[in-house]
């Protein structure tokens, strides 16, 4: 062998070995490996659902409108496509529930910004009295399901004269009756979501708010700027992160809100969806994917904006004194006053009306608010045993109820599940990211994650149905489903939250624990995660608590009694108020329970920092 | 402690998830324990019809459907007891009542073979998701559900009969009873046909005494949505049927001069489209109706909501189209009655169609797990009294067979429902007449799934044209 030959050999071993070092290297690092890991389990759990659709789309289904154009039974076509874009039935089908959609994804967002933004404002940077009684209440909506208070506003606003049902409560007590653009339609169904997701805002705006720096305000303060430019110039421009993420979450939560225009009549994709899957099945999987692609959008807007900024919801450097504006003696009295009466609608009086709706007679019947006559009550739907009665339609009363007892377990079967799984991918996600933030498979693997988010929760539900409803996987109506589907739709709950929170965590921590040759798990279980315990309690509470009354991604994945949202969707369209209203009670204790119960272990709730404290 | 709590928590939630993802749920969880046994039965059984089915192309399925047709209810128990005994049986159906019935079935088998044991999970889908659920079920080697009890004959005509997925089985008492034989018999098994009947508010002046006042002008009368409830799109498809486009010409006909005038521009103005439908003579009434009717109706979720509202003293005037059987659960209280509603077919001298009529029927799954026993369950429930009264102790609802729905009549006295103890009148409305009235005298569209799966995309895409009535 002559030396260059040697000298080949040596480079090329030289070069292997290198090769092989640099891959030891790369696993030796475990964020690394969690970003494989996941970077290829989450590409395939979020990508084939889509390809699945997508070929939904193409799909003839028989007894369905692809069929009979087509004259074959099965195979592929593109007619469900022609035929939504271009025939008769276009507008109905798709222009006017897509303009509804993006018209109450808008509104709703702009609800949620003024209305919890406004409180955040006031909660955060005034003196407003009885802050820590709002803070609590002000979350309530979020808490509950976001069907029930649309029920809740049919019952006070519906009118025999003008919605030509029964009359609510204002109408029966008062004689007021609504204008019918505020019973039906966008406007309410905007409301409805606006609330819902106002603590959303609250929580998001209120965290900038509660850590922001005042001097900048004060510097403006000194140099004698007018408050409305302060505002505008300063203070707006620095929540402004918050509000884009604000934006980010509600946009296609309310698009793909699925109950509250079911409720309140408006046509939308998700209720076009709905109502269109029985005989265009495939055009249907089309409203699916344009929802889709809304959240392929906003993630595209998302990305946008990071590339124009280096911290995303959080700002850094904070300042121990906060400026507080003094709204007048009398002004933080007013003010709190108001948000009490305004509170007390949106969060205590629907708990109020869920429970007296299980002591009437019949659903809606309030008899006894104008009567006084205790004999227009009732204990029946608490009581009775058996479903012989047919006082109760059928059913046994809610303390004997099985399938009520049934969903509750299987709710809280698949909410501890997705709850964990969710929570500790996510918060592995955040770390990982963290840890390797200029990498773009990191980044890679981040979106990846917080896609499922973005798009609407039906069209995601109906993608997993496809997927996983065929010869060789079939799982409607099981667990397995529902988890999967869940887990993958919230773990951005915890990778956000852990990548904020772990983006705020210095290096040369975990660093000097290296250098000490600490292994990995010990590093996480004694250093990282008791520094940042609440925003992953939060990546934890957050799934939990979204899953306990998620209706639109389970919606078409189980049958209703399998889980409460089904069943209390199912009573709720069925009119037996009562056993809605008290699942809705379940609901509301069980959250509060557990909330509590995790705030006194932990310390971390989920207004936790923000109001009052 | 508070580490310890999130350590545990933490290093749990893998566990959790392993066992959460390995936990089915009851419902699609293959029973491995019956598998072999409903394998083994079904060969066992099939063999002896082979010879004869071969010829036919017969299914595993329906070769014993073909056997069992041939059977009395006890021979057939006796094969469901061999079948099922210590197996879990699931059914899915549109009617809750389902899981109601299936105890008082075992009680029976019970009855022959005291050791006999059962296992059973009855899934109500909403909506289409019957169809759907049915659909992704059929795609596997042995499905989970055994039977079904399903309605929207225009569906199961062109998604589950059509494709092989539901199979029909008469059983032969229920043949006897209604003069035929199994072989002879053309159609579904209906379990029992229910009525939406025309009601309305009566607190107030306002009279409704034909079918064509319910679409008169500034009428909304409440009804479930036809998108989300198909089978109330199929009574719209049945109107337009030679028969019952007759009747509403003959209601038309009776009105007076002043209504005529008002609805005789829209029927005429239909008249070319159905031409173009290929509709009969009358097909322009069906038309005109349909029409006025989309254009008008107030869509609710549930006849639940619309029998709540009618019931109540603040919705004068206010009329619907829902389940009769509804008005049962109906309490009274100082400011609902069931006297508060009329039924307007009940009235004298009332014109036109009473209301639609639509039926229940039983299919056994072409890869039933345990067909025997799905063929002995629905010969139980179409052929004795006790199978059927989950269903019958509730007026509205009538039993496919003459004999059981005699004995039901019988048991719970229906049509003296309204009365008192004394036999005095207190609810005229709860009175039910009964399946021979509604069908004759009261004028109920009955649901044809041929007919609709038929006019599926040619009326039903022009329904689809329609602007649908909206209050906002």
């Amino acid at each position: 062998m002559d030396d260059t030959a040697r000298t080949a050999k040596g480079k090329s071993v030289d070069s292997s070995a290198v090769f092989f070092n640099k891959i030891k290297t790369y696993f030796m690092k475990p964020q690394n490996v969690i970003l494989l890991l996941f970077g290829i389990v989450l590409t395939f759990t979020t990508v084939a659902p889509i390809v699945a659709i997508v070929q939904d789309t193409f799909k003839i289904h028989v007894g369905t409108i692809d069929a009979y154009l087509t004259k074959k039974t099965e195979g592929f076509s593109i007619v469900n496509y022609t035929d939504l874009f271009t025939s008769k039935l276009a507008k109905t089908n798709l222009w006017t529930p897509l303009v509804n959609t993006v018209l109450l994804a808008v509104l709703t967002c702009l609800i949620s910004i003024l209305f919890g933004g406004l409180f955040a404002f006031l909660v955060t940077r005034t003196n407003l009295k009885c802050k820590k009684y709002l803070s609590s209440i002000f979350i309530f909506p979020y808490i509950m399901p976001q069907w029930t208070l649309a029920v809740v506003w049919q019952n006070m606003f519906n009118s025999n004269e003008v919605t030509g049902t029964s009359n609510g409560l204002l109408a029966s007590l008062f004689n007021y009756r609504a204008p019918i653009w505020w019973c039906q339609g966008l406007l309410p169904c905007a409301i409805v979501l606006g609330l819902h997701y106002a603590p959303f805002a609250y929580i998001m705006i209120g965290g900038i708010f509660k850590n922001m720096d005042a001097n900048l305000e004060e510097a403006a303060t000194i140099l004698d700027t007018p408050k409305w430019k302060i505002m505008t110039r300063v203070t707006l421009p620095m929540v402004k992160p918050a509000i884009l993420s604000t934006i980010l979450l509600v946009f296609g939560s309310a698009m793909g809100s699925y109950p509250v225009p079911h409720y309140l009549g408006l046509t939308t994709l998700s209720t076009k969806y709905v109502s269109m899957n029985s005989k265009y099945t495939g055009e249907a999987s089309i409203l699916a994917i344009i929802m889709m692609i809304f959240g392929i959008l906003i993630l595209g807007i998302n990305q946008m904006s990071l590339k124009s900024r280096k911290s995303y919801t959080t700002v850094t450097g904070k300042s121990g004194q906060i400026s507080k504006i003094n709204l007048g003696k009398v002004g933080k009295y007013v003010i709190a006053i108001i948000f009490i009466v305004v509170t007390f609608f949106t969060s205590i009086f629907p708990i109020v009306s869920f429970a007296f709706e299980t002591f009437l007679p019949n659903p809606g019947d309030y008899s006894f608010l104008y009567t006084g006559n205790i004999a227009n009550l009732t204990t029946k739907w608490w009581v009775t045993r058996g479903n012989a009665a047919s006082a109760l339609y059928g059913q046994a009363g809610i303390l004997f109820n099985d399938m009520i007892r049934k969903a509750l377990g299987g709710t809280l079967k698949v909410a501890v599940a997705c709850a964990l799984i969710a929570g500790t991918i996510g918060t592995l996600i955040g770390y990982a990211v963290s840890k390797n933030r200029r990498s773009k498979w990191a980044n890679y693997v981040n979106n990846m994650a917080f896609l499922p988010y973005l798009m609407p929760s039906l069209a995601v539900g109906a993608a997993f149905f496809v997927l996983f409803s065929n010869e060789k996987i079939n799982l409607f109506n099981t667990y397995t489903l529902l988890i999967i589907a869940g887990v993958i739709k919230y773990i951005p709950f915890a990778s956000r939250s852990a990548l904020n929170s772990m983006l705020q965590l210095s290096g040369e921590i975990e660093e000097a624990a290296i250098i000490q040759d600490i292994p990995w798990f010990k590093r996480m279980f004694k250093i990282i995660i008791p520094i940042q315990k609440s925003s992953i309690i939060s990546g934890y509470l957050l799934p939990f608590m979204t899953c306990l009354r998620e209706l639109s991604l389970f919606l078409l994945l189980c049958t209703q009694g399998f889980i409460l949202s089904t069943t209390l969707d199912y009573f709720d369209e069925m009119g037996l108020y009562a056993f809605s209203s008290a699942i809705n009670l379940i609901l509301i204790v069980l959250i509060l329970v557990f909330n509590t119960a995790i705030n006194k272990i932990t310390g971390a709730s989920l207004d936790e920092g923000i109001g009052g404290n | 402690m508070k580490k310890k709590v999130l350590s545990v928590l933490l290093a749990g939630c893998m566990l959790m998830g392993l066992v959460a993802c390995g936990s089915e749920a009851p419902a699609a969880s293959t029973n491995t324990a019956t598998e072999t046994k409903t394998e083994e039965a079904s060969t066992e059984e099939a063999a002896p019809a082979e010879e004869a089915a071969v010829p036919e192309n017969l299914t595993a399925t329906q070769q014993i459907i073909k056997e069992a047709e041939g059977m009395s209810m006890e021979e057939l128990a006796k094969k469901a007891i061999e079948e099922s005994n210590g197996a879990t049986f699931y059914g899915v159906g549109n009617s809750s009542r389902g899981k109601s019935a299936l105890p008082l079935f075992i009680e029976y088998l019970q009855s022959i073979d005291p050791s006999y044991t059962m296992e059973f999970e009855w899934q109500q889908p909403k909506n289409n998701k019957i169809f759907e659920q049915l659909t992704a079920d059929s795609l596997k080697g042995e499905g989970t559900f055994a039977m079904t009890l399903i309605q929207d004959g225009n569906q199961i005509e062109s998604k589950m009969v059509q494709t092989g997925i539901l199979d029909t089985f008469i059983p032969k008492e229920w043949a006897e009873a209604n003069g035929t034989t199994a072989d002879a018999y053309e159609g579904y098994l209906p379990l029992q046909t229910l009525n939406k009947v025309f009601e309305y508010n009566c607190t107030g002046s306002k009279e409704y005494t034909n079918c064509w006042d319910f679409v008169d002008q500034d009428v909304h009368a409440l009804y479930m949505d036809i998108d989300s409830e198909i089978v109330g799109k199929n009574f719209l498809y049945m109107l337009t049927e030679d028969k019952y486009a007759a009747w509403l010409k003959e209601a038309f006909e009776a009105l007076p001069a002043d209504k005529q005038a008002y609805f005789q521009p829209t029927i005429d103005e239909m008249a070319t489209d159905a031409a173009d439908l290929g509709l009969g003579a009358d097909g322009k009434y069906a038309l005109a109706w349909i029409k006025l009717w989309v254009e008008s109706y107030n869509a609710q979720t549930d006849d639940g909501p619309i029998c709540n509202t009618l019931v109540t003293d603040s919705a004068t005037d206010q009329a619907g189209l829902l389940v009769y059987s509804k008005l049962r659960s109906v309490e009274e209280s100082d400011s609902v009655s069931v006297n508060n509603i009329k039924v307007a077919a009940y009235q004298d001298g009332y014109k036109g169609i009473g209301g639609y009529g639509y039926c229940h029927y039983l299919f056994v799954t072409d890869n039933s797990p345990l067909p025997w026993t799905a063929c002995a369950f629905i010969a139980y429930m179409t052929c004795t009294e006790d199978g059927f009264s989950a269903w019958g102790k509730d007026m509205g609802g009538y039993s496919s067979n003459p004999e059981v729905a005699k004995a039901i009549e019988a048991t719970y006295n229906h049509s003296k429902g309204g009365c008192d103890e004394s036999g005095a009148v207190v609810y005229e409305c709860k009175n039910d007449r009964g399946y021979d009235w509604w069908t004759t005298t009261g004028e109920l569209v009955l649901e044809d799934p041929e007919y609709c799966a038929s006019v599926s995309f040619t009326v039903g895409s022009w329904i689809e044209m329609l602007t649908k009535y909206s209050a906002e």
